[in-house]
């Protein structure tokens, strides 16, 4: 194997992106040790500059002539770059929440901005991994990290709890994964890429055997516990409520966007044969999430506790598209997985600020707030309202591009179900609304009525500031003119290889499946 | 130009909201929501005098790409179904603004609020395209919530959020019709003419059909799900009263004629005759519930009810007359139920009281509000279909249009208008005449508060003089969706004789 082979081989400017974040990673490590404290004024900034950087560099990346690098163990298509920047991004929005949060909690900003870059790099590697060690490592790098950030603010003994229950069902549900990607290996004849083990599986000739479904669910019960649907959810709300909120942030967008990167892919190449199965599988896990996380949510009391049940519930939404499994449907996930960064950190953005100046996060606390602090409320009620699909808001137009793709793939009940939760939810995001806006001047509960005074030129709120608006422009907006996202969207679906395979198999199978009722 | 009638509000309304809070009186904001909303007017009747009368299609059209992937195009158009609902929204959202106190409470979210409602309101009725008539529809759902829960009376909180979800649930239900009409047709657009459900099996159309049936019918309301309208109308303060009775409801008839008459031509007549009654029993229940009301304000909102059902009525008999009725009705009923809720505000303001066993002789003409009660005597009677005023007009043409089609639920209904008389008559017996409690004080009834009731009072005089007025902007449109109908309605009835 000559030197050019081996080059062209690793084709490795396909990562350059993530190599941005491993040399910013590698310098916040390396600056917080020369330079101690004094350096957290501008480490954030130095993240936020190499996230950017990295987000750049996978604009470039796009449409490249050769995704495939690594010898097919990393593949950045176009599906991959769009999940990669989702990663990024939402990681860029957690470091801007989290300078001021963690300086307030006494802790290191570096060490917390390293292990979140790392989670970053996890995801983002996760999004483009197409070999199974090689998702195992980017899954664990990811979940390492998030439970390292869960219990990061470790005086608080929430936080401990949150760590070590995260741990547990983590660690378990990645062994479920590991059994059933080894059971894949064992399965395709020693297969680890995923295309191979598709080949081999089929070459095999072991079809529809009862080691594949196996497989099929045990990876099923890893994929579900990233995305939390339920009934892999139960660490959600117990972690929510624990963990430092732009670690739930990170969480409710960053690391269930790869886990939703996983699934596609793992699915869609590795089981094109079950294809049928993981659908109902998935259409149950749907039904779950949307019917728990929705009825649920309105028993809530913590704001953390409610947006906890609300991602589980928006997860069944995003699940709607996986089931769909047609052009639409992939790029309607992408679409509202996009939309739903903008508008979840905007709310967690709100979130934290409420708990910075005034230290708790009960919805019974925001009762008045409209009167102290105009911009947190108006910020607050549009993402929870966006979040709810209130037209003309960009939560809208990401739901009714789910329901279209479910709609026109045949959903038809998986999609009125969507729009009854839809309308349960409306009640629970209205009822923080109503907290906020509605209630009198004297029901202001205590915590409002001593309101510090709004001062953003304090340490560490200007970055939040700038979050907060730009996530609640773009959550306004990206509804409206929303067609650049759009074309986004359909244009990665449509330009990767992988996705088009797998939607010509599944569209011959279904109208083999179709065409028998419609002639009846 | 149609465009203006959806934006100058909006924009008015995110101008007022985001307007920097302590510059500005609560006085201030009133003037320029009301100079804002009276350009609209204005403009509005300025196109009502362009719109060409003889044209049955869709004119003043616009037409802009919006984004392909979901089939949604910002398309607007007017006929002669939508053009009197336009004049209606705006000249009610004047009035609305106007009737409004002028130390409203948080006059920024308010009047930016009513802005962005009649801005939504003019976008529905002006799409042309279906998920674009979603998104103005459902545009309403929050602003309305926020204006009965925070302006509200004492029972706001529930009357806010029973709204909020009976809303919300005919939302779902209509959005799930939309998807549903777009996709089994094999459009890939929810513009108006790319769907056409013909192609469709009657089982589908009739299933979709009662899906736009129930939808709007929680929003018109017709009788099982009207229970959030008494709730939300009594405890909604006077001005947004007028609105979500005189607007709100009309969006219900106007989905239910454009949608389910004009999209299921061959459907609508089948369930036709379950529909007029329907409409019968909604207006004799409307009626019978009124009449049992102690709260004014409680009797006006059945009133709405009753009167809704007429329309309904009219929507199934869809002979071209009755088609002309309906909108009449929708029109005059909008006008009849601004002036009785304004007039009810204000009996409420000075009096501060709503109950039929505590209010008497208002019309004692110095102590009393002798102006206030004759209009109320005035509005009562046009609602109640005395000849004359505009209600009668509206009625009877519904009537004479429905008789051919539905006679027994025509004749319930007229035997319903004559309960409509009963309730209004006890309604004025026990507030404007008897005597006046000798400790009654009333404050002075200002000039500018019986301004919105008389200009309604002359409307109301007026189109019940010259009718033509009234009727002469529909007829075309009517007699082209009835001509759209009657083809397949005789290819339906044949069918069935053979089966």
């Amino acid at each position: 194997m000559d030197f050019a082979n081996l080059a062209s081989q690793l084709n490795a400017g396909t990562i350059l992106p993530e190599g941005i974040v491993i040399i910013t990673l590698l310098g916040v490590l390396i600056v917080d040790l020369i330079l101690g404290r004094t350096s957290a004024r501008w480490i954030g900034y130095l993240a936020i500059a190499g996230l950017l950087a990295s987000i750049v560099a996978l604009y470039f990346q796009w449409d490249a002539t050769n995704p495939i690098s690594f010898s097919g163990a990393f593949n950045g298509d176009d599906l991959s770059i769009v999940f990669r920047g989702i990663i990024a991004l939402s990681a860029v929005t957690t470091i801007l929440m989290s300078i001021r949060y963690i300086e307030q909690s006494g802790t290191a900003l570096a060490e917390f901005i390293a292990i979140l870059l790392t989670a970053t790099l996890g995801g983002m590697f996760l999004s483009g991994a197409n070999e199974l060690v090689m998702i195992f490592i980017s899954l664990e790098t990811l979940s390492i990290s998030s439970y390292l950030l869960t219990g990061y603010t470790k005086r608080d003994p929430r936080s401990n709890e949150a760590a070590l229950k995260y741990l547990l069902i983590g660690a378990s549900s990645t062994a479920v994964f590991l059994y059933g990607v080894s059971l894949l290996y064992g399965l395709s004849g020693g297969q680890t890429e995923l295309n191979a083990i598709a080949n081999g599986i089929a070459t095999a000739k072991v079809g529809q055997s009862l080691g594949l479904v196996i497989a099929l669910v045990f990876v099923i019960a890893g994929i579900g516990f990233k995305i939390s649907a339920a009934p892999f959810h139960q660490w959600t709300p117990d972690v929510y409520e624990g963990a430092p909120t732009p670690v739930i942030a990170f969480l409710s967008v960053g690391s269930k966007a790869a886990g939703f990167a996983l699934a596609i892919r793992l699915l869609t190449t590795a089981f094109p044969l079950v294809a049928e199965e993981w659908k109902f599988v998935f259409t149950a896990l749907a039904v779950l999430s949307m019917v728990l996380g929705n009825v649920v949510a309105l028993a809530q009391t913590s704001m953390k506790r409610m947006l906890a049940y609300s991602s589980i519930a928006q997860a069944g939404f995003v699940m709607i598209g996986l089931i769909a499994g047609t052009n639409a449907g992939y790029s309607s996930m992408l679409f509202y997985l996009l939309v739903y960064l903008f508008m979840n950190l905007c709310g967690f953005t709100c979130i934290i600020l409420f708990s910075l100046r005034t230290g708790t996060d009960q919805i019974a606390e925001y009762s008045g707030l409209y009167q102290k602090d105009p911009l947190l409320t108006l910020a607050l009620s549009i993402s929870l309202l966006s979040l709810g699909g209130i037209p003309p808001l960009a939560g809208f137009f990401g739901k009714i591009y789910l329901f279209w793709a479910g709609w026109q793939a045949g959903l038809y009940w998986l999609v009125l179900l969507g729009l009854v939760t839809s309308v349960v939810s409306i009640y629970y995001y209205i009822r923080v609304v109503k907290m906020m806006v509605v209630k009198e001047p004297q029901e202001m509960s205590d915590v409002v009525k001593n309101y510090p005074e709004i001062r953003w030129n304090l340490p560490g709120f200007r970055p939040l500031q700038v979050g907060l608006i730009v996530t609640l422009i773009a959550t306004t907006i990206a509804g409206i003119l929303s067609n650049p996202l759009f074309t986004l969207a359909n244009n990665s679906v449509a330009n990767t290889p992988m996705l088009q395979a797998a939607i010509i198999v599944n569209t011959q199978a279904s109208i083999i499946t179709t065409e028998q009722p419609e002639a009846l | 130009m149609l465009s203006v009638l959806i934006w100058i509000p909006i924009l008015g309304a995110a101008i007022i909201g985001f307007w920097p809070s302590g510059t500005i009186t609560a006085n201030r904001v009133r003037l320029s929501a009301l100079t804002l909303s009276g350009l609209v007017l204005l403009w509005n009747l300025f196109i009502l005098f362009k719109f060409d009368i003889t044209n049955p299609g869709m004119q003043f059209q616009e037409y802009l790409p919006w984004n392909e992937t979901l089939g949604l195009n910002y398309q607007l158009g007017a006929d002669g179904l939508s053009i009197l609902m336009l004049v209606l929204n705006s000249l009610l959202t004047w009035i609305a603004i106007y009737s409004s106190s002028k130390q409203t409470e948080r006059p920024r979210l308010f009047y930016s609020m009513i802005l962005l409602i009649s801005g939504g309101v003019a976008g529905a009725f002006l799409a042309e395209n279906l998920l674009l008539f979603f998104l103005f529809y459902e545009l309403e759902l929050i602003p309305f919530y926020l204006l009965i829960s925070i302006w509200g009376g004492e029972k706001r909180a529930y009357a806010g959020i029973k709204f909020l979800i009976y809303t919300a649930v005919s939302g779902a239900l209509i959005l799930a019709t939309f998807l549903g009409m777009v996709w089994l047709t094999g459009s890939t657009n929810f513009s108006f003419d790319a769907v056409s459900t013909e192609k469709l099996s009657t089982a589908k159309q009739l299933l979709l059909l009662v899906g736009i049936v129930i939808g709007f019918g929680i929003k018109i309301p017709l009788v099982p799900f009207h229970t959030w309208l008494p709730d939300a109308y009594v405890e909604a303060s006077a001005p947004i009263a007028i609105l979500l009775g005189g607007v709100l409801a009309k969006l219900g008839t106007y989905g239910l004629l454009r949608f389910g008459l004009g999209m299921f031509p061959n459907a609508w007549s089948i369930i036709a005759p379950t529909l007029a009654i329907w409409g019968a029993i909604s207006a004799i229940y409307g009626a019978l519930i009124a009449i049992a009301q102690k709260d004014i304000k409680r009797m006006v909102a059945y009133s709405s009810i009753g009167h809704m059902g007429y329309v309904l009525l009219a929507a199934a008999a869809s002979t071209s007359l009755a088609l002309v009725g309906a909108v009449a009705q929708m029109f005059s009923h909008g006008l009849i139920l601004a002036i009785l809720f304004h007039l009810v505000g204000v009996v409420e303001a000075k009096v501060g009281t709503r109950e039929l066993d505590k209010l008497n002789g208002l019309m004692s003409p110095i102590r009393g509000l002798p102006l206030i009660s004759a209009l109320l005597v005035l509005s009562g009677m046009a609602s109640a279909g005395i000849p004359g005023l505009t209600g009668f007009i509206a009625e009877f043409i519904v009537f004479q249009g429905s008789y051919s089609a539905f006679p027994i639920p025509t004749l319930l209904c007229v035997v319903t208008s004559g309960f409509t008389a009963v309730y209004f008559v006890i309604l004025l017996n026990r507030t404007c005449f008897g005597r006046l409690d000798s400790l009654a004080y009333y404050p002075q009834v200002l000039w500018s508060e019986k301004a919105p009731a008389l200009i309604l009072a002359v409307l109301i005089i007026f189109l019940g003089v010259q009718p033509t007025w009234l009727v002469r902007w529909s007829e075309p449109t009517a007699t082209e969706m009835v001509s759209a109908i009657l083809p397949i309605d005789k290819t339906v009835i044949s069918q069935l004789a053979v089966k």
